[in-house]
């Protein structure tokens, strides 16, 4: 079809034995979105990695609005038309310069420009660019003091300075929360309207259901499924991601009886409204609400980053003030930070040291390390986890996402917790992984009160006894997963209802 | 008188170094077939001019005598060069010489070559080592010959000025001819002592000098006995204008200082000075001698020559080649010599 | 197949290489292979050896310390001017070195640590600071017995006989006097800090905060009291470093130690390559300095001038850097 933007036929892809992409056939339309789904593993980074030039294909042809594509590299593809936002943000923008010139940073390379920046006509095109993005941010603030959701738009904005044909989004949304997310999509109905063909990577079922014209599924290097007539066959599609039909999961509601876990009248910061929160033994308590509602500033003070402003912790009855991490672990207080490649891993290590890091005080006999027990610990949780690797010996970095958080996760679990803390654990993890981390949580919730932070209602059904609903600081409403009333779940989640309705009875 | 005076230390010294055998013969064993030995330069300083000409000397002699020369530099490395020696021994070296460096990390190494059988000579460096002979440029006669000169200019009668930085060990030998001559003359006075060896010297010290001029203007004579010294007196004296009253005698040379010897109305009426390229050869023949089984002596003294403004001028000597062509006693030292010594082509 | 050679290449080329270059030099340099000379080579590397193992410590932490060269020198004015001035007996000379370098560590880290000052510019800080410092009591002489002081009197004191043995006893290894007992301190020192950094968990956080200090501090680690840990291990480590020079030249010498932090430095940088490691880590440091120790050698045994030597030293830092961030980032590089 002459129409096409992209098309790849049979392209393949191996690293030594790893035979990554098996002959993968795809068709990017101008004007549409397609959207391009598959587990971790399934070979979708690669497939990026080879369109944008960062690797070569070993087989298979690519053409480029009916000419031949063989980008020699990333600088090439980009040229010629085939623009990428990666995942991380921050290699789509330069953190210590303002938003102008990171919106203008590709005309400064460009080998027509001059050699002196004219300050006053720089700032005047980015406000333009800026403007034609809907991007409203001040232009002079550093990209590294914005939030994330901004400064994905401006790696966008940046992609589309160079008015590509195709542009590709991998996981864009994944750092960002639901209103966020909305802005993405009105600039992404915009692009399509401009006839650029855009291929987007997504786990999450509301972005696709919200964007998708078109779904290819790719599983284990192969593609395994195509989805174009409307309505989409969201649900076909994920079977052909994961193989086997997705079934709901089935949430037993536990309530708990002891308290563990009391939080009396706490303020988060300076002039917010006190909270109140019990959470028992062998609760899961999912705390919901967009970036900025003040869930990870609970989280920071229970596990003793930054002081609360008023009220009082209790735990097992007892007072809880942490003065740091260290005071907070001591007292069996846990916590999975979010952005785990940031918070969490340590990439220089292997499975097993990244595992047992917090605990190693008591794998060792003095100082001196017991290696051969620190295996073992480790070993028990990759079956418990089902932590796909080939021993527990393996670089972190060589695992795929879902497995390195899994680690991470498996990081807290190696001893009882009284309180567990999980700030975004299913970032960036596909559905089976997710699957197996809310299993294990759940079994193992006993003994301890569990707290999850998440943005996503889905998550949070899928693995919470109860959902507390965050805004501005302040509790703003709680209901038990049973029959959840999802419209008013969203109603409280986006502040429409006032904070005065306070916690269900 | 000075040239009598130097022709008589110089025999005395090639007397004491038995090197006044008459007959010619072949070199002894094992340098009779040089090829075969091999010996090191161990130094401890290595950057600026004179230290270039030393080992331009000991090259030349040593290619002279066909024997094969290492170099081990450990620039201003006290600890590397105790190790170099070990690595000499290591090398398994006939001779070593040792050039410069501190007493107190150089003895036991040196010690330990001669337990390994090697020879060893030490130039400039007291190793306190009765198996190893000293090579030593004369300080004491570098001052007292300079001195000797300005009396034979200007009388035994003036005020003088006199650079001194007390501690280090050349200066120190010098100052010893200078608190000599001022007891011997009455008439000569020190109207002032300034010296710094703040970089750079010569700056530094035309600093102090201007001061101390202006506040001495009766000072007629400076005994200035290091060329940097020199140089910042003869500094000072220019830009005060009384570059043709004043009268310098310094010690040590360079090409840069016969310029300034030589320009017009040039205080700087004579410097003294060893070759050190001479100093160089002589430790090489002082080695050999040892080597062929003969002693050089405890102390190697190699003897330093007077160079007057007036003898440059009327050579019109430009440079160190032009002053080592027209005064052979500055080209060679007729120092630990023997017969049978072949000695570099000029 | 390739990928196999690759990983080979990268685990263990550094030590082939090194192997390579002692046959090499024992063929070609004649008196080169032998227990003397080997002593000569360890002798040669050990106290740059001591100072790039602290260095390796701060590395590891993820910092820097260019203040190790001046540590070690003003522990050598310290020494000399402590026994030859003050005229104590050895035992105080060396505690007080121990303890200067252990507060000059303290002080970087709580620069570092405390008032956020990058680690590069506080150490750099404290090197102009020392390089000073050590020079002040004495006005920028050299300390040596029979000195004359700025009072007029003479320093009386002496470098005792024990001190002295600290840098030139030599032990009886295969032949009489072989052996030098800064060796041995360097081995010993090498391996502590090799069982320190590998094998205590102490030394597996202090990589989990080099490799990543957020996530560190994020399970609970002390992060800046391992920094601070770090910098005093490498300011003790120095002013061991100094002593021995002190023990070994028998006077405070000024001039000496000027090469000491960079040649430290390369040899931990080299380190990173050996075993393939791609991070600081002691055993290869140790190597580091071993393989620059035999490079020189074996160099100046074929009388090559000193000033080849430096570029030979260039080259041999600049291979060992693009073999470990090169070849280890493509080895990983199959999977982000």
């Amino acid at each position: 079809m002459a129409g096409d933007a992209l098309k790849v036929n049979g392209l393949q892809k191996s690293f030594g034995k790893n035979h990554v992409l098996r002959g993968i056939d795809l068709t990017l339309s101008p004007g549409s979105v397609t959207v391009l789904m598959g587990a971790n593993g399934a070979g979708k980074s690669t497939l990026v990695k080879v369109i944008c030039g960062h690797h070569r294909g070993d087989g298979g042809t690519m053409t480029l609005a009916g000419t031949a594509f063989e980008p020699e590299d990333a600088a090439d593809a980009i040229r010629k038309g085939v623009v990428t936002v990666h995942q991380s943000i921050d290699d789509g923008v330069i953190p210590d310069l303002d938003v102008a010139n990171n919106l203008m940073l590709d005309r400064l390379v460009e080998r027509g420009h001059g050699l002196f920046v004219r300050e006053r006509h720089l700032r005047a095109e980015a406000a333009k660019v800026a403007a034609a993005m809907g991007i409203d941010v001040n232009l002079r603030a550093r990209v590294s003091d914005l939030a994330v959701a901004d400064r994905q738009m401006i790696a966008i904005a940046r992609a589309m300075a160079r008015a590509p044909q195709v542009l590709i989004l991998d996981e864009p949304t994944s750092s960002l929360s639901a209103t966020e997310a909305d802005r993405l999509f009105a600039l992404i109905d915009r692009l399509r309207a401009q006839g650029v063909a855009i291929l987007y990577i997504s786990h999450r079922m509301s972005d696709i259901r919200r964007i998708a014209d078109c779904i290819v599924v790719m599983r284990d290097g192969a593609v395994s499924g195509v989805f174009e007539t409307k309505p989409l066959d969201y649900e076909a599609a994920v079977t052909a991601m994961l193989g086997h039909r997705m079934t709901e999961v089935d949430v037993a509601v536990q309530n708990g009886s002891t308290p563990v876990l009391e939080l009396h009248d706490l303020q988060l910061f300076d002039g917010a409204a006190p909270i109140s929160l019990t959470a028992h033994d062998g609760d899961v308590v999912a705390l919901v609400g967009l970036l900025g509602s003040g869930k990870s500033r609970l989280a920071e003070i229970l596990f003793g980053i930054a002081p609360s402003h008023g009220g009082e912790i209790r735990i097992n009855g007892q007072h809880y003030a942490p003065r740091s991490v260290e005071d907070a672990v001591a007292q069996g207080v846990f916590m999975s930070p979010k952005d785990r490649a940031t918070n969490a891993v340590i990439p220089a290590f292997d499975i097993a040291d990244n595992m047992t890091l917090p605990f190693l005080r008591g794998l060792s006999i003095g100082s001196f390390l017991k290696p051969r027990q620190q295996r073992n610990t480790a070993q028990g949780m990759v079956d418990q986890l089902g932590i796909v690797c080939q021993s527990v010996g393996d670089g972190i970095n060589t695992l795929s996402g879902g497995n390195q958080q899994k680690v991470m996760i498996a990081r807290w679990l190696l001893e009882p917790a009284r309180v567990l803390l999980l700030d975004e654990p299913f970032q960036g993890v596909d559905i089976g992984a997710r699957r197996d981390i809310g299993r294990h949580i759940r079994a193992t919730a006993q003994g301890r009160a569990t707290l999850v932070f998440l943005a996503e209602i889905d998550e949070a059904l899928e693995i919470a006894d109860r959902i507390v609903v965050m805004n501005e600081g302040a509790i703003v409403g709680e209901h038990a997963n049973r029959n959840v009333d999802l419209a008013a779940l969203v109603s409280d989640i986006s502040g429409a209802r006032p904070t005065a309705a306070g916690p269900a009875p | 008188m000075l040239r009598r005076h130097f022709m008589a230390l110089a025999s005395v010294a090639s007397l004491a170094l038995g090197a006044g055998a008459a007959t010619a013969q072949d070199a002894p064993a094992p340098l009779d077939n040089p090829g075969d030995v091999t010996i090191a330069l161990v130094r401890y300083l290595s950057t600026g001019d004179f230290f270039q000409a030393y080992l331009s000397g000991v090259e030349s002699q040593a290619a002279a005598l066909g024997v094969n020369l290492r170099v081990l530099d450990s620039r201003q490395d006290a600890a590397l060069q105790a190790d170099m020696v070990d690595q000499a021994i290591a090398l398994g070296v006939d001779g070593i010489i040792i050039q410069h460096g501190l007493t107190e990390s150089m003895r036991e190494a040196a010690q330990r070559a001669v337990d390994a059988g090697i020879k060893v000579v030490a130039f400039d460096v007291n190793v306190e080592n009765d198996a190893i002979p000293q090579i030593e440029q004369s300080d004491y006669l570098l001052g007292k010959l300079a001195l000797e000169q300005a009396i034979a200019d200007n009388g035994d009668n003036f005020a003088a000025g006199y650079v001194y930085v007390p501690g280090i060990a050349p200066l120190d030998r010098r100052h010893v001819a200078w608190e000599e001559v001022k007891k011997a003359n009455p008439g000569i006075t020190e109207a002032a002592r300034i010296g710094t060896l703040d970089n750079p010297i010569a700056n530094a010290n035309a600093n102090q000098a201007r001061a101390a001029l202006q506040a001495n203007p009766n000072i007629s004579v400076f005994f200035a006995p290091y060329n940097e010294f020199a140089k910042g007196v003869k500094i000072a004296a220019d830009e005060l204008g009384i570059g043709g009253d004043l009268s310098i005698y310094s010690a040590d040379i360079s090409t840069a200082d016969i310029a300034l010897m030589r320009e017009a109305g040039s205080g700087w009426k004579a410097t003294v000075a060893t070759n050190p390229a001479v100093v160089g050869e002589v430790s090489v023949r002082a080695l050999a001698l040892m080597l062929a089984g003969e002693k050089p002596g405890a102390s190697v003294i190699v003897p330093p020559t007077l160079i007057t403004q007036t003898f440059l001028n009327d050579n019109d000597i430009r440079n160190m080649e032009d002053l080592g062509s027209k005064m052979p006693q500055f080209q060679h030292a007729d120092v630990a010599m023997a017969d049978w010594m072949p000695l570099p082509a000029r | 197949m390739n990928d196999k050679i690759l990983n080979f290449s990268i685990r263990y080329g550094f030590l082939i290489l090194l192997f390579g270059l002692i046959v090499y030099f024992s063929i070609a340099a004649p008196g080169f292979f032998g227990p003397l000379s080997a002593a000569f080579v360890l002798q040669s590397v050990a106290i740059t050896g001591i100072l790039a193992l602290g260095v390796t410590c701060t590395l590891v932490v993820g910092g820097f310390d260019l203040s190790i060269g001046a540590v070690a020198t003003s522990a050598l004015m310290l020494s000399a001017y402590s026994m030859v001035i003050l005229e104590h007996p050895a035992i105080v000379a060396v505690t007080l070195c121990l303890g200067m370098g252990a507060l000059v560590g303290f002080i970087n880290g709580l620069l570092i640590v405390k008032f956020r000052v990058p680690d590069l510019l506080a150490t750099l800080g404290m090197m102009f600071l020392l390089i000073g410092l050590q020079r002040i009591p004495t006005q920028g002489n050299s300390i040596a017995t029979g000195m004359t002081l700025t009072d007029g009197t003479v320093a009386e004191g002496t470098f005792s006989a024990a001190f002295l043995w600290l840098g030139r006893h030599r032990f009886d290894v295969v032949i009489d006097r072989l052996l030098p007992m800064p060796v041995v301190i360097f081995v010993a020192i090498a391996v502590l800090i090799w069982l320190f950094l590998g094998f205590t968990r102490h030394g597996r956080l202090m990589y989990a905060i080099g490799s990543n200090a957020r996530a560190a501090s994020l399970v609970g680690t002390p992060v800046n009291r391992y920094k601070v840990v770090a910098y005093m291990i490498s300011g003790v480590t120095a002013s061991i470093g100094g002593i021995l020079l002190a023990a070994r030249l028998g006077r405070g010498d000024i001039a000496s130690g000027n090469n000491l932090l960079l040649d430290s430095v390369a040899a931990a940088l080299i380190g990173f390559a050996v075993l393939g490691a791609a991070r600081p880590n002691a055993f290869g440091t140790a190597m580091g300095a071993l393989f620059v120790g035999i490079l020189l050698q074996g160099m100046t045994m074929m009388n090559a001038p000193y000033y080849t030597q430096d570029f030979v030293k260039g080259a041999v830092l600049v291979g060992a850097l693009v073999f470990t961030f090169y070849l280890s980032s493509r080895r990983t590089g199959t999977r982000h």
